[in-house]
């Protein structure tokens, strides 16, 4: 699981080697121009998609990498956009649901770029020079780590579900006892939440977050660092 | 000193989890705290650093008091300092991506200035033999170095005594002997609820024995240990060591 959001994040191409403030810049610029495109755009919107694609490509990233994350994204999308033509009896909206599909996956497909040209760490110090508040960077440094714990939580209960259905079980009964699955994670996650809490408090944590200064730059290839 | 006087604690719509507790641990002792699993030893060890009761009114006493610092709301802060809790699952404890980030948590809470910051951040992860590690992802550490990790995050903070709760669980054995080891070198008080009763034997001068939320025996380890009586009585064994006569 630590290698599915960023696998490819402590590269060594050219895309790698730019400058952070250079690499958020751009993907923030693709999506703001897409977004920001009018419907009718659809050839600038394919210009942004190659720009994207050759972005990815420069990185070294694998299609077939890209082909698996946007498979996993496009239903979500799908259902939200397709609420637009449903709202009109399937009369009118697809104009607009078609371009709410493609800037999403323009804007996907930049953020993905992002993720996997520098590693996540450097990305949130970046984030933070840029005016990010500093809570906001907590959460998503809380994110991240915890994403992690969380799934490999989900993986030891399914582990422990297969030890022992058998093989056997209708397709309802296997619906009933995922979605049970998810609900303990849940409990877990509010549980686990609280104990960190506790450990925040424990090391003096009173609400007020700090960040430990040292740029990220000073990481090595091999992801050991030359000087704190 | 840790001074406890009749500390009763009871979870909400749970049962009592501390009766009547009473300990004085002088300073620079190594104390070890055992019992049978749900005997209130996590539960005594939370209320060392203030984390219980929940919402402890401003003037209220707790029942404990470390180095003279009665636990009141309005002193956490200066006991939080004092007292470094290491908790049982270090992916409780280890809450930042990036390991120096997570050991300078809490120096950066003390409001301490960034030079100092970052050398107690080298100093901690030397101490604990992770020197090279501050960039490390924490998710990417195998267990016993994720326990280190923890264990620097606390030294980070300086405190004058050690909580530590079940340090020593699902580490393999060289994970175990470095963690010993870095125990050894701390010059402080040191609590330390495990299971491990070969290992208490090794660290603590002293053991109390803990069960159902009383506290049944306290006094030398070699006594208490080999008490063969009383160890099964209160769900636990005579160590290995102890009772095949390795321990000198």
């Amino acid at each position: 699981m630590i290698s599915y959001l960023d696998r490819y994040a402590r590269g060594a191409t050219v895309c790698h080697r730019w400058p952070a403030s250079l690499k958020l810049l751009l993907a923030f610029a693709v999506t703001l121009t897409s977004v920001l495109l009018p419907h009718q755009a659809w050839p600038a919107q394919g210009v942004l998609a190659c720009f994207v694609f050759a972005g990815h490509s420069l990185a070294g990233i694998p299609f077939d990498y890209l082909l698996r994350r946007l498979l996993a994204f496009a239903p979500l999308v799908m259902m939200m956009s397709l609420a637009l033509p449903l709202s009109q009896g399937f009369a009118a909206g697809w104009e607009v649901m078609l371009s709410i599909l493609c800037r999403s996956g323009v804007a996907f497909l930049a953020g993905l770029w992002l993720i996997n040209v520098m590693p996540f760490d450097q990305l949130l110090f970046t984030l933070h020079r840029f005016g990010m508040p500093k809570l906001l960077v907590a959460m998503l440094a809380f994110m991240y780590r915890y994403v992690f714990v969380l799934w490999d939580e989900y993986d030891r209960m399914q582990t422990a579900r297969s030890a022992r259905d058998f093989g056997g079980g209708s397709a309802a009964l296997r619906w009933r006892i995922r979605s049970q699955l998810i609900g303990m994670l849940l409990i877990r996650a509010m549980s686990r939440a609280e104990r960190v809490h506790g450990a925040m408090c424990a090391r003096g944590w009173d609400g007020t977050v700090r960040v430990f200064e040292i740029p990220p730059e000073s990481v090595t290839r091999n992801g050991n660092h030359r000087t704190i | 000193m840790i001074e406890m006087s009749q500390l009763s604690f009871r979870y909400p719509g749970g049962r009592a989890a501390l009766k009547d507790v009473n300990l004085k641990i002088e300073a620079g002792e190594v104390v070890g705290l055992v019992g049978p699993s749900g005997a209130g030893k996590s539960t005594l060890l939370l209320h060392l650093n203030g984390l219980l009761p929940l919402n402890l009114a401003a003037d209220a006493d707790s029942g404990v008091s470390i180095g003279g610092i009665p636990i009141r709301k309005d002193q956490l802060t200066a006991i939080r300092r004092e007292v470094g809790l290491l908790f049982q699952d270090p992916d409780d404890q280890l809450f930042c991506p990036i390991v120096q980030d997570d050991v300078a948590f809490g120096p950066l809470n003390l409001n301490l200035p960034p030079g100092e910051v970052r050398q107690r951040v080298t100093d901690a992860l030397a101490a604990v033999d992770l020197a090279n590690y501050g960039l490390r992802q924490t998710a990417q550490l195998s267990v016993g170095e994720r326990k280190r990790v923890c264990l620097a995050g606390v030294l980070a903070c300086r405190p004058s005594v050690l909580a530590l709760d079940e340090p020593f669980s699902n580490l393999d054995p060289r994970a175990r002997r470095k963690l010993i080891a870095i125990l050894q070198n701390f010059a402080g008080t040191q609590v330390i609820a495990t299971h491990d009763l070969d290992l208490v034997l090794e660290l603590c001068q002293r053991v109390i024995v803990l069960d159902d939320g009383r506290v049944r025996a306290d006094g030398p380890t070699r006594a208490i240990l080999s008490d063969r009586e009383l160890m099964e009585q209160h769900g636990l064994e005579v160590p290995y060591r102890r009772a095949s006569g390795r321990d000198g």
